[in-house]
């Protein structure tokens, strides 16, 4: 059986953030995910923004993680390869009343550590992003917030870990925890059992049943489900736009992306657990929202709908980080919703100090590299660059997703890479291949020939994500 | 054609010197399908050098898929199936001095900063990058169908949703089956042509679904691939729900009524494990739009003059990245139209340049009146060409929202009618056409519209419910 200091379940960008992090230090590491690929549960189905802190209210776990974890994403993003833009954003106000509350958030996001707030009027509103609407009066400016691809984050996160010498365990949903004669666990999981002296519990939604299993903290999720929208790419990327938040949520937002599409984030209804589907209801209330923000946003460029439900313990509504008060050795990252994604970095931090309170020697390594090389991009490498890759390896100037520009071996590098993809939807989060307006009508069947061969195995045996969704089901006719 | 390593600006302002192979041609065509192919063939008859340049191994485009028959019928005067309708056309170009680049993606469209306009082309390939300098270029890149996401159809994201082409693809090109039991949502011509394949390969069809309280597709193809093999169409109803985890395993169904909203109560499940999309083409203008220009928001196509020109001087388009048309025999002759006027366009700037710096201004610029905008009113959805340059006549190419029993074409302009047709039906299944002549132009000031109105109070009134 393999042995490990640290297990931790759940490879989100949480889950992966925390591998990274802890990789510095010569400890084993692993990580084990039930999915087939990281970054499948809620950090697929999230909007990217990397929101500033402001929201959460002073002296909650959200508060203390939020701020800091904007504050490291231009490290981050600079140390792993990611893209990621610190443009900053507008909470947009209608009214009196908007504005009122717009000046209670800039009091307590200076409470929180956020810097640079600003009440601004509509010609200021104008010169930061001439789309929104005419119709706001004024203002919260916010400098430090920015937006990354969320998929983007969590994968890149994984392969520094992973080339640090962290082990991923994909298809491994957790069955059991015990506990072993020396106080620590042993996880039993679909594929094989290990022991680890300390368990990090990052298992997003599923983190009641996995704190149950070895021991820990009660918790009842809600599963607060959200419907996001991603249009077309525009000539240029919007900034992130709010609308002044309510009590339950922070209101439907507008924003680019690294990649210059625009998304509509999100609705929140709490729904049955597990529910992903997307609801007529919420995508026009997204529609709605979002056009109120940018009157001229055309909605027919509607790319992609997608759903996902936010991490959220009950009664609780905050994250909770800390060593489990019922379980020597566990530490909780359970509970993380919105922001998530903004505050992984310092989660990751966070639990570092954790488990060097946990009494594990945190001796670094040598040999620890916090740079990741990422991948090439072929769309936005220069003509000269262009021309070389190409000499290196035709493959490159062979076009397979037409709408994102992604040739033949920028799909075959993210199979290849380690972590790598092992179904289209992995191959989509990792080039793009299949994400633009098409949405894969013309390169999917070219990626399923690309991954069966890649893989050693038939097309029919390729998914589109998890394991049970086939894309086709066997040859026509035999004998071709 | 030469190769060269050629001297340009950089983006940043600056020359340098770049090692990427240069060619230089009259008219450069994109894309090598039948807009493609029809539109290089025309060039080269009316002697221009042509480079046609196509994104995959071979040329054909989409005709490659499309093994059932019914193309050729006008242009050819015979019934041959899409590889067959593409071959006659392929063998042209390998007969000809057509310079063809497969595998080639133009990823850019620039205006040449020198005094003569021309067009700067960048490729990629496996070969390598390559720039191509060009009199004109000829946009024939097709269309792309509309996805789930576009029509917002809600639910969970299975495999087992394709969109009617891919399945097609998966069907005829590489062999693999796509599924046991479909639904079809959308009578397009494409959803009819693979409900049919895929009874002929023993997938059960249950039905094909359309949101319109008619069908979408050409009344062959009704005839043709649901009726003879006993497959039910739904009309008013459309997909509110998509159901399974992995793969799908079943949709909602619901009626709509007459704003096309679903209708509450009518949610019935139709168990499958294949839903297939035939909702709409849209034509595949992102490089245009890159390269400046201005799109018809009616067709999502170019707003073309009467000789196919876009806004852009020198670049033209046709077939169904102009405007989505339902036979390929009309985009053959469409693309045979654009590809005459690109040469004329290129052997004008070659004079102009020949004739030495006096005379670089655009061709036959100064030549030209005012144009005049063309305009739907109506029931006319769209009309194409969006202007008329030169008034000795052209045909107008429309077609109806909704299908009328009895329609009339008007073309006015201003208070002044230009003409009117005889009443008669419409679909919006067929695209049509109107002459305007030479004459009825001398009487247009500013625009012309094309309405097709319809007549109410006739005997066939009851029926076009």
């Amino acid at each position: 059986m393999d042995r490990y200091d640290i297990v931790i379940v759940g490879g989100g960008i949480v889950g992966c953030a925390i591998a990274r992090q802890l990789a510095r230090y010569d400890l084993a590491i692993a990580v084990v995910e039930a999915a087939n690929d990281i970054a499948c549960g809620s950090t697929k189905a999230n909007g990217g923004l990397v929101h500033a802190g402001y929201d959460p209210a002073p002296g909650t776990c959200k508060a203390r993680v939020n701020a800091r974890g904007c504050e490291l994403y231009g490290r981050w993003s600079e140390e792993l390869g990611f893209a990621f833009r610190r443009c900053g954003s507008m909470v947009l106000a209608f009214s009196d009343g908007d504005r009122a509350q717009l000046e209670r958030l800039r009091v307590q996001g200076e409470r929180n550590g956020v810097q640079g707030l600003e009440l601004i009027g509509p010609d200021v509103i104008r010169e930061h992003e001439p789309r929104a609407s005419a119709e706001a009066t004024s203002a919260l400016w916010c400098p430090s917030t920015g937006y990354v691809d969320p998929f983007e984050v969590a994968i890149a996160a994984a392969e520094n870990a992973a080339a640090n010498g962290v082990a991923f365990m994909r298809e491994a949903p957790v069955r059991a925890i015990e506990r072993t004669g020396d106080g620590g666990f042993r996880i039993v999981t679909d594929r094989a059992a290990m022991e680890g002296r300390v368990l990090i519990n990052a298992a997003g939604n599923e983190c009641a049943d996995i704190s149950r299993m070895a021991g820990g903290e009660t918790m009842e999720m809600a599963w607060r489900q959200g419907n996001i929208v991603v249009l077309d790419h525009e000539a240029r990327p919007l900034m992130p736009l709010y609308p002044t938040p309510t009590p339950v949520s922070k209101g439907v937002i507008v924003t680019g992306t690294v990649h210059g599409n625009t998304v509509i984030t999100a609705t929140a209804h709490e729904r049955a657990a597990g529910d992903t589907e997307t609801y007529a209801d919420d995508i026009e209330a997204l529609l709605a929202g979002a056009r109120k923000l940018v009157p001229d946003l055309d909605c027919r460029r509607v790319v992609r709908a997608f759903a996902g439900g936010r991490a959220v313990i009950r009664g609780l509504n905050d994250f909770m980080i800390r060593r489990s008060s019922c379980r020597p050795g566990l530490i909780q990252a359970a509970g993380i919703q919105s922001p998530g994604v903004a505050s992984a970095p310092a989660i990751a931090e966070r639990v570092e100090e954790l488990v060097r309170e946990e009494g594990l020697a945190l001796a670094p390594r040598a040999d620890w590299d916090p740079h990741r090389c990422a991948p090439t991009d072929f769309d936005t490498a220069s003509l000269e660059q262009q021309q070389a890759l190409i000499e290196l390896d035709p493959a490159w100037g062979r076009i397979v997703c037409r709408c994102e520009t992604v040739p033949e071996a920028e799909i075959v590098e993210a199979i290849r890479r380690d972590p790598g993809a092992v179904s289209v939807e992995g191959v989509k989060r990792r080039c793009r291949a299949g994400m633009g307006r098409c949405q894969s009508g013309f390169c999917q069947s070219k990626v399923v020939r690309i991954l069966a061969r890649e893989l050693e195995c038939d097309p029919w045996d390729v998914p589109l994500e998890d394991a049970g969704s086939p894309i086709v089901y066997g040859p026509v006719k035999e004998g071709r | 054609m030469t190769e060269q390593a050629v001297l340009h600006t950089s983006a940043t302002g600056g020359a340098v010197e770049e090692q990427v192979p240069s060619m230089e041609c009259d008219v450069a065509v994109i894309g090598g399908g039948p807009a493609g192919m029809g539109a290089a063939l025309a060039a080269e008859r009316a002697g221009s050098q042509v480079l046609l340049i196509e994104r995959n191994e071979h040329l054909g485009g989409i005709l490659r898929q499309c093994i059932h028959p019914g193309f050729g019928l006008s242009h050819f005067k015979e019934e041959l199936t899409g590889p067959e309708y593409a071959q006659r056309f392929i063998d042209q170009v390998k007969r000809t001095d057509i310079e063809v680049l497969t595998e080639s993606m133009v990823i850019a469209i620039d205006r040449e900063p020198d005094e003569a306009p021309g067009h700067l082309l960048t490729i990629m390939s496996p070969d390598g990058m390559r720039r191509v300098r060009c009199g004109s270029v000829v946009l024939a890149m097709g269309c792309r169908e509309r996805t789930r996401s576009e029509i917002k159809i809600p639910g969970s994201r299975p495999a087992g949703v394709f969109t009617a082409g891919l399945a097609q693809r998966y069907l005829n090109i590489e062999n693999l089956a796509p599924g046991h039991r479909a639904v079809i949502l959308g009578s397009g011509d494409i959803g009819l042509i693979m409900a049919r394949r895929l009874s002929l390969e023993g997938c059960e069809v249950e039905g094909v679904y359309e949101l319109m309280p008619y069908a979408n597709g050409l009344a062959r193809n009704v005839k043709n691939c649901l009726e003879d093999f006993g497959i039910p169409l739904h009309l008013s109803c459309t997909v509110t729900r998509i159901i399974g985890r992995g793969r799908l395993e079943a949709v909602e169904i619901s009626q709509v009524d007459d704003a096309l909203k679903p209708i509450s109560g009518t949610e019935r499940t139709v168990p499958c494990d294949m839903l297939l999309l035939s909702v709409g083409l849209i034509p595949e203008n992102e490089l245009a739009c890159a390269a400046g220009v201005q799109l018809d928001p009616r067709t999502r196509g170019a707003a073309v003059d009467d000789r196919l020109m876009t806004t852009v001087p020198g670049v033209f388009s046709c077939g169904n990245v102009l405007h989505v048309h339902d036979l390929a025999d009309n985009v053959t002759a469409e693309a045979e139209r654009a590809g005459a006027a690109a040469a004329a366009w290129a052997a004008e700037r070659q004079r102009a340049r020949q004739g030495g710096p006096g005379c670089a201004s655009e061709p036959d610029a100064d030549l030209e009146q005012v144009p005049l905008e063309v305009r739907p009113s109506g029931l006319a959805g769209y009309v194409v060409p969006a202007r008329i340059s030169d008034r000795s006549g052209c045909r107008l190419f429309f077609r109806v929202r909704k299908p009328v029993e009895r329609g009339r074409i008007r073309i006015t302009s201003g208070d002044v009618t230009l003409f009117e047709g005889k009443p008669r039906p419409f679909k919006p299944s067929c695209m049509e056409s109107a002459p305007v002549t030479g004459r009825m132009l001398a009487e247009a000031h500013g625009e012309v519209t094309l309405s097709i109105e319809e007549i109410t109070g006739g005997p066939c009134d009851d029926q076009i419910r």
